[in-house]
């Protein structure tokens, strides 16, 4: 019974991504008609699984709270956001002035200092590399790093000189030449990786809907 | 024109036909991959972690399941069948986290099926499938909290990321763990380059299914991605060459 219901799914989800692709294919108002239809119905079931997704979350952090485990208070002031930005969302809509000062002064601040601390990290992790993986390709990744930096942010003086003029145009040779054929190469691959993953779904080999 | 339409669906219809006779060849024809020092070394990191108590945590990234980007994620999943069954004895079995609610109820019933594969079925906790936050860096900002309570030695980055990856796999280090991160999108694959011990450039994001043997059709797949890149480039190669020569003569 329970093999039969596996292939059953693997049958349905293999037959709807078939329709998709075939209206991507095939352009007939039918197909094209049914392949919108489909996508939609997935993008609400997306919405509905976002829901579960926030059920899932609050339940582990209840589950934190109620065990007292290490961290618990942030797991609390977690929830009591969640459950606040929830409530102002739904009662009084997203552009209440309410939840647009919290994204403001929480959200967007706290985003933004994370990205700065990218800057920060990606510099320590540039010395790391050096220190940890002393190999031909590190030493080129680093100093071409440091090259396009130079030549792509603004010189305190000399601006004008022929050292500032020659490491632009190192820079957009190193950029438009190596970087772009490379990005090439890399794109054709990933472009293939993802075609195959999307294949294996269809041909049922994986199956994270489950079995 | 129609040559042009049909083009797409030619491609389509020889990858899966080579996908099909590269699996019927398996066995008779095994396939010699490259060595991936991620890859191989990260069944060897899972035994540790497992002998030692701790836990393998992997990242599905901050993608959605009906975007684009939703392939690497895909690959993910693939790959936690695998892990799963290999941590299923342990105390700990494995956590995975997600940006997006449908990836992470997809983790649970990959999680769950491979529990019931490996008659482990008392191991499946619906929390260890997990949607960690919505945005990208509101993710990143919760990563370490999971890696640091759930005592994590082994730091996997599958999925779709954008610039935060920088960040979770840099958490990752500072705990000292196993990490092996991989993404679609090229501008991370460079940050990644930096912050992971072990990252995973261009396609070897996807192939992780054929190194952890997955199955005939993750090996048979990647045979097929490989030799429909070499008569791409042949092909780029060829059209270079004679475009050079028409415009020569």
């Amino acid at each position: 019974m329970r093999l039969r219901l596996s292939l059953l799914w693997a049958a349905v989800a293999s037959a709807v991504g078939l329709l998709v692709l075939a209206g991507f294919f095939i352009q007939t108002p039918i197909l094209i008609a049914l392949g919108g239809s489909l996508v939609g119905l997935a993008v609400l079931l997306a919405g509905v699984a976002l829901l579960l997704g926030l059920y899932n979350l609050l339940s582990v952090h209840l589950r934190k709270i109620s065990l007292q485990e290490r961290g618990w208070p942030y797991s609390a002031l977690l929830v009591l956001s969640l459950l606040g930005t929830l409530v102002l969302g739904v009662f009084f809509g997203p552009d209440n002035p309410v939840a647009l000062v919290l994204f403001n002064s929480f959200q967007l601040p706290a985003e933004a200092s994370l990205m700065a601390l990218l800057a920060v990290t990606l510099t320590l992790a540039g010395f790391r590399l050096i220190s940890r993986r002393r190999d031909l390709l590190s030493f080129v990744f680093v100093g071409v790093a440091l090259l396009v930096l130079l030549g792509t942010g603004p010189w305190p003086s000399g601006e004008t000189s022929d050292t500032y003029l020659l490491i632009i145009d190192v820079r957009n040779w190193l950029a438009q030449v190596w970087a772009a054929g490379g990005a090439r190469g890399i794109l054709l691959g990933v472009a293939l990786g993802a075609a195959a993953t999307g294949l294996r779904v269809l041909l049922a080999a994986d199956r994270p809907y489950g079995e | 024109m129609i040559a042009q339409e049909l083009l797409g669906p030619a491609v389509l219809v020889l990858f899966v036909g080579l996908i099909l006779g590269f699996a019927m060849l398996g066995r008779r024809w095994p396939a010699v991959f490259r060595p991936l020092h991620g890859l191989e070394a990260l069944g060897a990191a899972i035994e540790r972690a497992v002998e030692a108590g701790e836990r393998v945590h992997l990242s599905l990234g901050t993608g959605s399941v009906t975007g684009a980007d939703s392939a690497p994620a895909f690959a993910g999943l693939a790959m936690l069948s695998r892990v799963a069954a290999a941590t299923a004895m342990s105390d700990r079995p494995v956590v995975v986290t997600a940006g997006d609610g449908a990836m992470a109820v997809l983790a649970q019933d990959t999680l769950r099926s491979a529990y019931d594969r490996a008659r482990a079925q008392d191991r499946f906790q619906s929390t260890s499938g997990r949607m960690l936050a919505p945005t990208p860096f509101s993710y990143a900002a919760a990563l370490p909290t999971v890696l640091a309570n759930e005592d994590v030695s082994v730091h996997m980055l599958i999925g779709s990321f954008g610039s935060e990856v920088a960040l979770a796999a840099d958490f990752g280090e500072r705990q000292r763990a196993f990490v092996l991160a991989g993404t679609d999108d090229i501008q991370s694959q460079a940050l990644l380059y930096v912050t992971a011990d072990h990252p995973l450039i261009g396609e070897e994001v996807f192939a992780g299914g054929a190194y952890l043997n997955v199955g005939p059709l993750h090996r048979a797949s990647l045979r097929a991605e490989d030799l429909l890149r070499t008569l791409i480039v042949a092909s780029i190669l060829i059209g270079t060459v004679l475009r050079t020569l028409g415009d020569l003569v």
